[in-house]
């Protein structure tokens, strides 16, 4: 089309941000998501519980008897205690997993993609090796094997999730190493180094960070079912924990599965949208199809 | 199709195949401990003996190599090892696991994918109607619910609520004496939830991704060409754009063939569905690792012969790749 | 006697993001049963929206044909049940598209959608219609037809496509053939042999041509008639010769001094300088104005008709008042 912007030149980053503060489910993902962090941080000052004792008759509905308003679990634990201490492990592994994610993905990636030849086609290779191992069995054997703690969950994760953010960055830096800019800096004379961190990596960041976003819930998807298997921190309670303790008695009690169910799904949804709403930001293009 | 293709395909699969069991014996190596008493199982009691005797079958002794070929030929003549726990070797333990778990996994992927395709087609004639939303607000939703969650909540309201699905198990123990029609009513009846809690992830993103693979698709000139012909709305949609907004849906579903499992994984230990998932399980709670390692190793495969089916599939429907190699 | 194709005062307009623009602002063309209609203009003029319009192709939302009329043989098509639609299209007129490269579907052989084509309108058996799908591509020249039909579009060149496209065009015999800049894509060599085969199909066929062109050699080797097109509006007609030997809007005159002379050097081509203006920068004045040398107040404040001289009607105010 021939028509031209008519709106003054903004950096893209400005302009993202722009689109972003106007999509309205990114801004509720957004609420969600602070709510539940601040909640996990700063919630057991309002309410002070411990999720491990017993302290009431199990099985309490919730709503029945006031100092515990999400009842109690097959033991008499406080259920609401258990919420607002779990959630703290789960959004730090999930975190950490997908920094570590990231970590491998774009190095991995964005060696592939700029040097190509043999390097590209071993590191792919390798890649697709770890695309075949079913991501959730192989986690399980590493956490087993390994002994499970907040970190080698973490690592865990990481190392069975890294494979689609390599490809992505890959992809990425095929592209744009062929731009004109690229070219450019390498006729400067720009060592590889350089244009790697400060030429292309910058500009493939838009698509990497809308992967960031989503595999920060893949990875607290992971994390729970890690725990509700059993297989996460024995000491550490998690929402996924909670599930998987009280599954023997789902169908007494609705409860003490539901809750932690809902949270976890509430902080995937809310870290999906933000995704989905960096993801138009960073292309206007194509919302307006 | 070009056969030599498959061929070459098949070939990698075997080597990524062979990559696997290096691992699997990495990981055995690395792993903390006595890798005798990683082999026999931190639960399974195992004696002086029998860990002596283990050595000897694996070479532990040997330099590092040797155990390694060792290892790899062990698996090459099918032996995975011995199940210290069951007491038997895992190949045998595994072939009555993998059925019910290719059952539940092929049929939530077709479900998925029935289902999922139809509602993103529906989406994609009106990108900005109620379907659309619908879909992606779905996709959404689907994306961020933990699979077995929602298996729980599916028992919850199926054993409580409307009692018409069963919610454990693959068979109902009375029906034993049945004949196989019967029995296969069953197994079917018993499937309908697990199944469908784990077709609903991927329903919901086969859904979004075909509303974008259409609307893409719907956009090209050569759609233009089959409404200038006079084709019928349904025949442009069906035919003509579906039949190229396939092909990125059929990359996708291959991908996702690991993560399937991955899912089955957890909705069999949920419905206590009786397969290689639940025994996985059962075998980490168990450190029975032969096992966990002989699991690991065939859905490795179903993800390899998963893999090569899609591509080949992909070739065959793409007319442009068919006569490459 | 009343045009095979008549189409009156269209107006087409689009939702952008601009707000709606009139893409087409009051369009009239007929053709007659045998005759060869050029359409020229510059990129952006509204041809293809005249021809999708005339197919009932345009897309609807963010597109709307806001009025006019468009007869084919006496019957009204502006707001014809789909039903009907579909059952005119591809068999009593057909459109020929720009692009032969993506106007095939890659997943089909060429063969498969020139038959699909025929059994839309035609009570005949697939076997049958494959084998006139065979004849067909025998017709418009492609060497082997009955081993090409087999082939998918990728494996055959530009030039082939396009042959394929007519193929399929004319399979059911239209009355109305549409052909939307058919060379564009195409080698220099190939647009030569794809205009002799349009020549021979509408001697062959009968039908009438609507030939969308920048091509203004094309123009006088095929056209009975010229419409020239800027900005949504017709702004000049007349026959071919006319309009090709005396142009009167300063547009028109632009174009036709933009066709390299015989023997004279490429690189000395004129242009006309300045783009089309956006649909949704359009003002009240002429489109044409920003662009002309002969344009004064009037000009800029007062959209000029269609006004007839000598047989040779022209949307200008200086052409009107006789200052060129
Ligand atoms: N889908 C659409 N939405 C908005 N504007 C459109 C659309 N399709 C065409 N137009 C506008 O209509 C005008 C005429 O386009 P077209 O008929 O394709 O020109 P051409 O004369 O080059 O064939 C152009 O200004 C174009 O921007
Ligand atoms: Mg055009």
């Amino acid at each position: 089309m021939t028509d031209t912007p008519d709106y003054k030149a903004e950096s893209p980053a400005r302009e993202a941000w722009r689109m972003f503060r106007r999509n309205v489910p990114a801004l509720v993902g957004v609420v969600i998501l602070s709510f539940i962090v601040l909640a996990t941080l700063y919630g057991t000052f309002f309410y002070a519980g411990d999720p491990y004792n017993v302290v009431w008759a199990p099985h309490e509905r919730p709503g029945v008897t006031p100092e515990f308003p999400l009842g109690t679990d097959y033991l008499g634990r406080d259920i609401l205690a258990g919420m607002l201490t779990g959630g703290g492990p789960t959004l730090a592994v999930g975190a950490a997993a997908a920094a570590i994610t990231m970590v491998i993905g774009i190095t991995l990636g964005s060696l592939a993609g700029f040097y190509g030849g043999w390097v590209d086609n071993l590191l792919m290779r390798i890649t697709e090796f770890f695309q075949v191992l079913p991501a959730l069995l192989f986690a399980m054997v590493l956490v087993t094997l390994f002994s499970p703690s907040l970190w080698t969950i973490a690592i865990a994760i990481g190392v069975v999730s890294w494979p689609q953010t390599a490809r992505l960055t890959r992809a990425e830096f095929l592209r744009i190493k062929e731009l004109e800019y690229v070219t450019a800096a390498r006729a400067i004379g720009a060592r590889n180094k350089r244009i790697i961190w400060k030429v292309i990596l910058p500009n493939a960041m838009p698509p990497l960070i809308v992967s960031a976003t989503l595999t920060i819930g893949i990875a607290i998807l992971f994390e729970a079912g890690l725990s509700f298997l059993g297989l996460g921190d024995p000491n550490v309670m998690s929402w996924g924990l909670m599930i998987g303790a009280n599954r023997d008695y789902i169908l007494d009690a609705w409860w003490p599965v539901t809750f932690p169910g809902l949270a976890i799904f509430f902080t995937v949804f809310a870290v999906s949208l933000i995704g989905d709403g960096l993801n138009d930001a960073f292309n206007p293009k194509l919302r307006e199809r | 199709m070009n056969s030599s293709y498959i061929l070459r395909r098949v070939g990698y699969g075997l080597v990524l195949m062979l990559g696997v069991v290096v691992l699997n014996f990495l990981l055995i190596r690395l792993a903390p401990g006595d890798p005798a008493m990683v082999i026999a199982g931190e639960m399974g009691g195992a004696t002086e003996e029998m860990l002596e005797s283990i050595r000897e079958e694996y070479g532990l002794n040997k330099p590092l190599v040797v155990q390694l070929g060792i290892y790899v030929g062990n698996v090459l003549q099918g032996n995975l090892g011995e199940s210290f726990f069951f007491n038997q070797p895992v190949a045998s333990l595994i072939a009555q696991r993998i059925g019910p778990t290719i059952l539940l996994v092929i049929t939530a992927q077709i479900l998925s994918i029935l289902i999922g395709v139809f509602l993103g087609v529906i989406a994609a004639r009106k990108p900005n109607g109620v379907m659309s939303g619908f879909v992606s607000v779905f996709a959404t939703i689907g994306y961020a619910v933990p699979v077995f969650w929602t298996g729980i909540m599916l028992i919850i309201l199926f054993a409580s609520v409307f009692p018409i699905f069963p919610v454990e198990g693959m068979q109902s123990v009375r029906l034993r004496g049945a004949d196989v029609f019967t029995k296969t009513l069953d197994i079917a009846h018993h499937l309908i939830l697990p199944a469908f809690t784990l077709a609903i992830i991927y329903l919901a993103q086969y859904a979004r991704l075909s509303r974008a693979s259409m609307l893409e698709v719907l956009g090209s000139d050569y759609i233009r060409t089959a409404r200038a012909k006079g084709a019928a709305e349904k025949t442009v949609l069906f035919k003509h754009a579906l039949r190229n907004a396939a092909l990125p849906i059929l990359t996708v579903a291959g991908l996702q063939f690991g993560n399937l499992i991955s899912g089955a994984l957890l909705v069999e230990t949920v419905f206590n569905w009786p397969g290689m998932g639940r025994l996985a399980f059962d075998s980490i709670l168990r450190r029975d690792y032969p096992t966990i390692m002989g699991v690991l190793f065939f859905a490795s495969a179903m993800v390899v012969v998963a893999n090569i089916l899609t591509d080949i599939s992909y070739r065959w429907a793409d007319p442009r790749l068919r006569g490459k190699s | 006697m009343t045009a095979l194709l008549d189409i009156t005062d269209l107006k087409v307009t689009f939702n952008t993001r601009y707000g709606q623009v009139t893409a087409l602002d009051g369009v009239s063309l007929h053709v007659n049963a045998g005759e060869t209609l050029g359409v020229v203009g510059e990129s952006g003029c509204g041809k293809s929206i005249t021809a999708l319009a005339t197919m009932g192709l345009i897309p609807m939302p963010p597109g709307r044909i806001a009025g006019g009329s468009i007869r084919l043989a006496g019957e009204e098509l502006v707001g014809a049940s789909p039903a009907r639609m579909r059952a005119m299209r591809g068999a009593d007129i057909a459109m020929i598209f720009q692009e032969p490269m993506t106007s095939l579907n890659p997943v089909f052989t060429v063969g498969d959608q020139i038959a699909e084509a025929i059994m839309l309108h035609q009570k005949v058996s697939a076997d049958r219609a494959f084998k006139d799908a065979v004849a067909l591509l025998d017709r418009v020249g492609i060497p082997s037809p009955a081993d090409r039909a087999r082939d998918y579009p990728h494996q055959l060149s530009g030039g082939m496509r396009q042959r394929v496209m007519i193929a399929m065009a004319v399979s059911c015999r239209p009355k109305v053939l549409i052909a939307d800049e058919p060379t564009t894509a195409l080698d220099v060599t190939v647009q030569a042999q794809i205009f002799d085969l349009l020549n021979e199909i509408q001697r062959d066929f009968g039908a009438a041509i609507v030939l969308i062109t920048h091509d203004m050699g094309a123009i006088s080797e095929m056209a009975d008639r010229v419409a020239v097109m800027y900005a949504g509006r017709i702004i000049e007609e007349a026959t071919a010769d006319d309009v090709l030997d005396f142009p009167q809007h300063p547009y028109a005159r632009g174009l036709i001094d933009c066709i390299p002379a015989l023997g004279r050097e490429e690189h000395a081509l004129k242009e006309i300088p300045g783009v089309v203006p956006p649909l949704h920068l359009l003002g009240a004045g002429c489109a044409f104005a920003e662009r002309c040398e002969h344009a004064n107040d009037r000009c800029r404040q007062e959209k000029p008709l269609l006004v007839n001289h000598d047989h040779h009607p022209a949307a200008c105010h200086a052409v009107e008042e006789g200052r060129i």
